[in-house]
């Protein structure tokens, strides 16, 4: 993994919270391609902390000079406080990398499986079964 | 000076048979945790498949089927979960997220921290008929100490409100039976009877104490996600 090793270490409790699930999860995951990843750079709009789960809003750049908007979807608070995120790890504004699985149905969003801070921190979401979710970006 | 006597010896009581219950308060995951080797004393009893009346089997084994198709598609499995509704008894003593246990002489509260689900039980009181209390999510708790088991017992709840699909009356009365296995390892015997089962539905989970753990608050504010007709889910994209 690219990822430093103060930030791997936040792989293992997440991982733990996440597959603490019996069974199947809130929910599954299903709406999001597994087979791939984009990888988005931009501004921050909106990070929403709300149960049943936060939400990453940004305007990532579209390569002719534009923006276009997207929706990454992420774990639960009381997940990703475990986690070593808080309500205050990002703000509007921030210029950040973002990694996703987009969604199936071509809606402009995905899940978020990485995100890098303006500081250059790499951060995991820990979404459950993150080792299936394939990077290709 | 009779009087006197009693009354000291209730206040002597009191205190010492206090003193005699375990302490279960404090925070509690579910053990073992996923990926941790399990110390067979302390492990859980499985599940077992409910045993259900061969009136109500077939329904159900149809809708394990279907689960099961789901649960292999990455499909939601059409649990109280996905339209944000708490699991409700006795599907919340699973324990998804950590736990926790406040205990009183006359009342423990049992705190999930999935959606806030607290259910209130009064000890030494008798367990009201299920057809008098409306039914609820967490239905109608009272608890008793059997020696070092604390013996909850629990009626009421909405037939709606569903453990793993399975079908249930209004009658359903749940008995849990739970103990120290160890200072910081708690063990929930559960037993569900109901008319719509041949036998008793009886399982079990562990728990581990965690130290410092804060429970936090979860509200189920902004559910964007919902499921289509087709059964598929789907994302609620902030249009901008």
């Amino acid at each position: 993994m690219r990822l430093k090793t103060g930030v791997r270490l936040l792989v293992l409790p997440l991982a733990a919270a996440t597959s603490a699930v019996p069974g199947s999860a809130h929910h599954s995951f299903a709406m999001f391609d597994n087979t791939r990843s984009v990888t988005l750079h931009g501004k921050v709009t909106a990070y929403q902390w709300t149960n049943p789960h936060s939400y990453l809003e940004i305007d990532a750049e579209d390569g002719k000079g534009g923006t276009k908007h997207y929706t990454m979807e992420m774990t639960s608070p009381n997940m990703l406080h475990r986690g070593g995120w808080s309500s205050r790890t990002v703000k509007p504004g921030d210029s950040v990398t973002a990694v996703m699985a987009p969604l199936r149905d071509g809606q402009p969003g995905g899940l978020l499986l990485e995100l890098t801070l303006p500081n250059g921190t790499k951060m995991l979401p820990g979404v459950p079964n993150a080792q299936r979710y394939k990077v290709t970006s | 000076m009779r009087k006197a006597l009693f009354l000291a010896a209730v206040m002597m009581a009191s205190p010492a048979s206090a003193a005699d219950h375990p302490d279960f308060s404090g925070t509690w995951e579910r053990y073992p945790p996923p990926g941790e080797k399990v110390d067979p004393r302390y492990a859980p009893t499985p599940i077992p498949d409910p045993p259900l009346k061969p009136e109500y089997k077939a329904e159900w084994q149809a809708n394990q089927k279907k689960l099961q198709q789901r649960i292999e598609e990455g499909q939601p499995a059409g649990d109280n979960y996905v339209h944000c509704i708490p699991d409700g008894m006795p599907a919340m003593m699973m324990g998804m997220f950590p736990m926790e246990v406040f205990q009183r002489p006359e009342q423990i509260n049992i705190t999930q921290e999935a959606f806030t689900q607290v259910r209130r039980v009064y000890m030494n009181q008798t367990l009201p008929k299920w057809d008098e209390v409306d039914p609820s999510f967490y239905g109608a708790s009272v608890g008793h100490w059997e020696g070092d088991t604390l013996v909850m017992e629990t009626t009421g709840i909405k037939e709606d409100v569903r453990f793993r699909w399975t079908p249930h009356s209004g009658a359903m009365k749940i008995t849990e039976r739970m103990r120290l296995l160890a200072p910081d390892i708690l063990s929930d015997q559960i037993t569900v009877e109901d008319s719509y089962l041949e036998k008793p539905w009886v399982y079990s989970y562990s728990f581990r104490r965690m130290k410092d753990y804060k429970l936090q608050e979860y509200v189920c504010e902004d559910n964007r996600e919902y499921v289509s007709e087709d059964g598929s889910q789907h994302l609620r994209i902030d249009k901008k």
